[in-house]
């Protein structure tokens, strides 16, 4: 019987597509998932200032503390005309 | 653990082409085309592997209710239907040169598909059902009941007339084979198996972060 070697090529090569497929397919699945779990974070570039060499407070210093607002704008209790 | 498994899987697909191509002897019948069965063979072997673990995990999903038995289900069968799939496409390739046609609906080609057709259906039945719990049970129920195709698979060439020849190895009694074809067949049984463990693990790993990020 002849050999035919065409078809012993044509399986093994079959398979080798396919299983890469696979492997292709759960190890993009993999880095899709590691992106998407991973929070996002700014990385320094090249045209970005360079960071100071002081660090300076990242919140505003509050001298008196401030009432709970309801979003409308309030005015000092000393600015405030008297009670007729 | 898994890379390890990765690696192992990868060493001996290597020791297995290695076996076919190079040690095992061309068959005076066939020829060299014989080799396809150090594919085609294993590939039938880790669908039937594959397709017993989903029986054995719905089972125990619907007894124990462990999302981790789901997910071993769901994983398994879709390599399962992989492994279906190429163990056809090699077999379609064999019987080409040996038996003239691509394909003929012979009771084990038949079964074969049967069995393929109701394993894509299940992957699809997990898509389909929104409720993930319910669509986790209705998947556990086809998986326990499309094992019984496994049996009517691998003794269809005993029960029906057929063109597929019945199995060499997988059957009682004293084996027929030459040791040499036979240690070539175990080392691919042995690749395959290690790749099926590998991507079960792999994809079952993926599902239960999707199921965390959900």
């Amino acid at each position: 019987m002849a050999d035919n070697w065409g078809f012993v090529l044509a399986a093994y090569g079959l398979a080798a597509v396919v299983l890469l497929s696979y492997w292709r397919f759960l190890a993009r699945r993999e880095r899709t998932k590691t992106h998407r779990a991973r929070p996002p974070r700014a990385r320094p570039g090249v045209s970005d200032p360079p960071a100071p060499a002081v660090s300076e407070p990242l919140a505003p210093t509050v001298s008196e503390p401030l009432a709970p607002t309801s979003g409308h704008p309030r005015s000092k209790p000393a600015s405030r005309p008297p009670l007729q | 653990m898994i890379r390890v498994v990765g690696g192992l899987a990868l060493a001996a697909l290597a020791a297995g082409l290695v076996m076919a191509f190079g040690v095992a002897p061309r068959e005076t019948t066939q020829g060299n085309v014989q080799r396809i069965m150090y594919l085609h063979v294993p590939s039938v072997w880790v669908a039937y592997l594959a397709f017993a673990v989903v029986l054995v995990a719905s089972i125990t999903y619907l007894v124990r209710r462990l999302e981790a038995a789901d997910r071993l289900a769901h994983a398994s069968a879709e390599v399962g239907v992989l492994f279906t799939g190429l163990t056809i496409a090699t077999g379609s390739i064999w019987g080409k040169p040996t038996w003239g046609t691509w394909w003929t609906w012979d009771a084990r080609l038949t079964r074969v598909s049967i069995l393929f057709v109701m394993y894509l259906g299940y992957l699809l039945l997990r898509g389909m059902v929104e409720d993930r719990e319910r669509g986790a049970r209705y998947a556990a129920v086809l998986g326990i009941v499309a094992a019984f195709n496994i049996p009517l698979v691998h003794f269809s060439v005993y029960w029906w007339r057929t063109l597929h020849q019945p199995p060499s190895l997988m059957k009682p009694g004293p084996g027929t084979m030459p040791g040499v074809i036979v240690a070539a067949l175990l080392v691919n049984f042995a690749a395959f198996s290690l790749l099926y463990v590998y991507f079960v693990a792999k994809r079952a790993c993926l599902l239960r972060r999707e199921a965390e990020a959900a």
